[in-house]
Parts: C-alpha cells; structure tokens; sequence
C-alpha cells in the first residue's frame, strides 16, 4: 500500500514537470480551460440577470449549485483523469493498457497516474470563484452542521463523478472504443446540476435520482444550506444522503476489477 | 490534364462540364463526402446523447421563459426549434472543435497538401464542404425529423422560406470555414496551438447564440455579438427558419452573412501567405 502510494506521488510528479516544461502553452491551456467555465456560466448569469432568475431561484442561488458542481467535477477532471474514458480506450486499443497490466505494481495507481491534467486549474480556480461568490450574496446563515457538512457534499460529489470515469473506462473494455452515450452520464450529470432539478422533465428527474443518483450530492443539500422553501416537501434524510451516494465509487472500483479480470486484449 | 477515379463515378458527375479547378474542387468534395460517410454507426450513436442534452438544454430554456406567453419573439415552439436547430447543426459546423488542419501542419502532412495543383485554402474547403454535406444528412436531417416528432416546432411555411434558410446554411459553412481556418493557422506560429483553438470555439458558442438565443441577452451584449460574425452563422438561421427575419430584413442578414463569408475566406488566403512563409517541416 505504502509503495503504491509512493509510486502513484512518483507519477504524478513526472507528470506535472512534463506539463510544466512548455510554460506558455501550459498557462494558455489553463486560461482556456478557465475561460470556457466564465463564458458558460457568463451567458447564464447575463440572462438570469436580465429576467430576474429560473423557477424561483435567484442567479446567486443558481450560483451555488453552478460553483459546486464545476470545482468538484473540474478536480475530478484533473485527478481521474487516465480514467476519461476517451483517453482510457486509446489505451485499450493500441494495447498500451497490456503493458500497465505487466507491470507488478497496483494497476489502479498506474492509470490514475497516467495522467494527470494540471490545466484544470483553471476550471477548478473558476469554479471557487463562482461558489465563493455564491456563498458571499446568498448570506447563508452558517451553522456549524452546515459547515461541517459542506466538504463532505463536496468530496462525495468529487468521488461520485470519479467513480462515474471509471464506470465509463471499464467499459470500453468490452466496447474498445469509448461509447458516446457515456457522455450522458459524466457531462450530462455535472449540466444537470448546474440549475434547480425542478426546471426538467419528471423522467430526467427520476433518471438522476435513481439511476444516476447524483441529485442528492448537489439539489438536496443545497436546499439545506440556502433554506430554500422546496426543503419541506422533500424527505429529510434527503439532503444527507450524500456520502452514501459517494461510497457508489466502490461499487464502480468493483465493477473495474471485474473488467480487468475479463479483459482480453485487442492483440495490437 | 485528366483525373481519373477508381469508383468509376467520373462519367457520370457534372464536373466534367467544369473548369479543371472547378472539377478538382468537386473531385475532392466526394473523396470527403465518402469518407466521411463511413461513419454511419458513430451518427446513430451520437443521437441518444444529441437528444438528451438537447432536452437538458431546452429546459433551461423553458424554464426561464416560465408562465410567459413568449420572450423576444421566442415562444415555446420556437425554443424547441431554436434547441432542435442549433443541436442538428452542431456537427455540420463544427461547432465542438475542428483541429485537421493543425494537426496536418504539426504532423508534417501539410508539405504534401501545398503541393497539390490547387490552391491550398480551396483544397480545405472542398474536403470540408464533402465533410459537412455528411453532417448535414446523416446527423442535421435525422435530428430535426427526431426533434418534429417529440415536439410541436415551428417550420417554414413557403418555398422562399425554405430556399433563405438553404442560402443561409451554405454561407453559414462558408463563415464557420474560414474562422476555423484561421483560427487553425496558429499551428503555424505556436507549437501548442490546441489551446488557442479551445479558447476561439469557446468564444464562437457565446456570440453565435449557441449558448443562449442572443435575444436573450441585454442589448448591449446583442450589439456586440453582431459586430463579430459569429451570430451569421447561427443565429440567423435559427430566426430565418421559425419565420423572425423577414422582407428587406432578410435579405440584408443574407447579404452580410456573404460579406462576411468573403472577408474571411479571403483574410484565410492573406494570412496563410504569411504562415507558409514561416514553414519548417522537421524530418520526413
């Protein structure tokens, strides 16, 4: 466990020096990854402005759910990111995966350490920006539950996106390539909770709180921290599920290591 | 000088009434067209994930718009439509991203393409022209039909109708073309280009109202888009088709989207007259 954890500190480090080498390209592809956030979440914040919010929800509200959900997903992005099932397939069809699994050393560090895409700062950096923002116009009446829960909502969103990549990575392992529909699941997922679950269709609702249960780590608790007025319809374990729907990335680690023991190579 | 095909599809195309340019255009059109075509189950695939994001998309949207009857001329109707258009057009154009021609200039695979007895800017053109006649029908007609079938959207009423919204889609292909181009020729100067490509498409989806129809936005946002020339190649189509632009209206919107289209193809000829200048193929 020790060395895995030493080997997996080794590659990243390897990693991010690699990134580091050309500066310029290094600080253009974090500001684009940056800008992309501030122009998305730019158009929302000019209309919700112009038209005074969405179903009820005011643009800092909004906000919040928009902050939280591009940090966690944009550090997910950066630390899970040999997962990204695009990337992973690439090495499941030109059987560079076949070379990780010679290698005697734990085969989940060796991808995660596979890449590591320090551009994300600049998502991540955006995405503080707006929860910052968020947390100062919405004056939340902090308790301290409140504050003590709050990184626990945001590490389980974090892990919950993560175990979402490598459901999407074991399965191109039967697919070789990786599967558009996977999209649905990660990026649906991270759009869906930018705005109030009330806005969609009631089987978007359902999908996303049954299959993809990932309204319990974002809309839930985020009635709890803002008090919003749809926290009394809703059960009120509701808003607490979230560290349970983040132990979810276990089940997806188990479906890994069920992949990886069917896995057959494509031979090239 | 003669060109022959392997497909045996020569005798019967209308490029041998053209000019040998014309013909060599054409030629390259089809090679395009059939590649691209072979990618028939990625267009399948690609639905199921289209129409959930357009649903995802739609109702944002819908929610803003709330209990009101409509929004700057955009009711229900035509905010399915505006979701169902702007997301069949997302491949014709390129929208999420178009890196060919950069990675030709860092693979070295550009020193052949110069060498082509053509002018390399239409060379482009003709293989993007075959790739976005695909998008069209394999992805933008299946995807509208899908849409009309789900939701009530408005359509075109006449046969005028129908042929602006034609001229308006091919010069939208023309605008999108050179602005890629262009924003392609950075390989030239920088080594690292992708980011610069990023950043230019992430600009494209603001002002061309493919994040929020520009009559959403203040005023002053809306005169600023149309400044740029990305609104004609989205938005208007979105205002042609659902019947907002019309009378003389319609006819300038054509006439700028074409100004625009020739400005930027010809700023592509300048530009990359510079850019080759600076070429240096490593290895072979």
């Amino acid at each position: 466990m020790w060395h895995t954890l030493l080997l997996y500190r080794r590659l990243m480090s390897v990693q991010m020096r690699s990134q580091m080498q050309y500066r310029t390209a290094f600080v253009l592809e974090t500001l684009s990854t940056a800008v992309i956030v501030a122009v998305e979440f730019g158009s929302v914040a000019l209309v919700l402005n112009r038209f005074g919010g969405i179903q009820g929800w005011t643009l800092a509200e909004v906000a919040f759910l928009y902050g939280m959900s591009e940090t966690a997903f944009g550090f997910m992005d950066m630390i899970f990111a040999g997962f990204d099932p695009p990337v992973f397939g690439q090495h499941v069809r030109r059987g560079t995966f076949d070379q990780l699994l010679l290698r005697p050393v734990n085969i989940t560090a060796q991808v995660m350490g596979s890449e590591f895409t320090l551009r994300r700062l600049g998502k991540i950096a955006l995405g503080v920006a707006i929860f910052a923002f968020a947390v100062q116009a919405n004056q939340i009446i902090w308790t301290p539950l409140k504050l003590a829960y709050l990184p626990i909502v945001m590490f389980s969103l974090f892990l919950f996106f993560g175990g979402l990549f490598i459901i999407g990575a074991t399965i191109t392992f039967w697919t070789v390539d990786s599967i558009e529909v996977m999209n649905i699941l990660t990026y649906g997922s991270s759009f869906t909770i930018d705005y109030p679950m009330t806005i969609y269709p009631d089987w978007i609702r359902r999908f996303f709180t049954f299959v993809v249960p990932v309204i319990f780590l974002s809309y839930y608790p985020a009635l709890y921290f803002l008090d919003r007025p749809e926290l009394a319809e809703a059960p009120p374990f509701a808003p607490f599920l979230s560290p349970v729907v983040g132990i979810g990335l276990l089940l997806a680690l188990r479906f890994w290591h069920f992949g990886i023991r069917r896995y057959q190579s494509t031979g090239t | 000088m003669t060109f022959h095909s392997t497909t045996g599809r020569i005798a019967r195309c209308p490029s041998q009434y053209l000019y040998p340019t014309m013909r060599l255009f054409w030629e390259f059109t089809v090679r395009s067209f059939q590649r691209h075509l072979t990618y028939r189950a990625a267009a399948v695939a690609g639905l199921v994930t289209n129409f959930f994001f357009g649903i995802l998309r739609v109702s944002v949207l819908l929610a803003i718009l709330g209990e009101q009857e409509s929004i700057e001329g955009y009711g229900r109707a035509e905010l399915f439509t505006y979701m169902a258009l702007t997301q069949a057009i997302i491949t014709y154009l390129s929208l999420f991203g178009w890196y060919d021609l950069m990675n030709a200039v860092h693979s070295g695979e550009i020193a052949t393409d110069l060498l082509k007895p053509m002018g390399f800017v239409s060379f482009w053109l003709a293989r993007d022209v075959g790739r976005a006649a695909v998008a069209l029908l394999l992805r933008g007609v299946v995807i509208m039909a899908l849409y009309s079938l789900f939701f009530d959207m408005v359509h075109p009423t006449s046969v005028a109708q129908v042929t602006a919204v034609a001229v308006s889609l091919i010069l939208a292909l023309l605008i999108s073309f050179g602005f890629r181009f262009l924003l392609n020729l950075s390989a030239f100067w920088s080594p690292n280009a992708r980011g610069i490509g990023r950043f230019g498409f992430t600009i494209s989806w603001f002002f061309s109202g493919f994040l929020m129809p520009l009559a959403f936005f203040p005023a002053w946002v809306q005169q600023i888009a149309y400044l740029t020339p990305f609104p004609y190649a989205l938005n208007v189509i979105v205002e042609i088709y659902t019947g907002q632009l019309t009378g003389p209206a319609l006819w300038q919107t054509l006439c700028i989207q074409l100004l625009w289209g020739l400005l930027l193809f010809t700023l592509a000829h300048v530009t990359l007259r510079t850019a080759v200048k600076r070429l240096v193929i490593l290895g072979g």
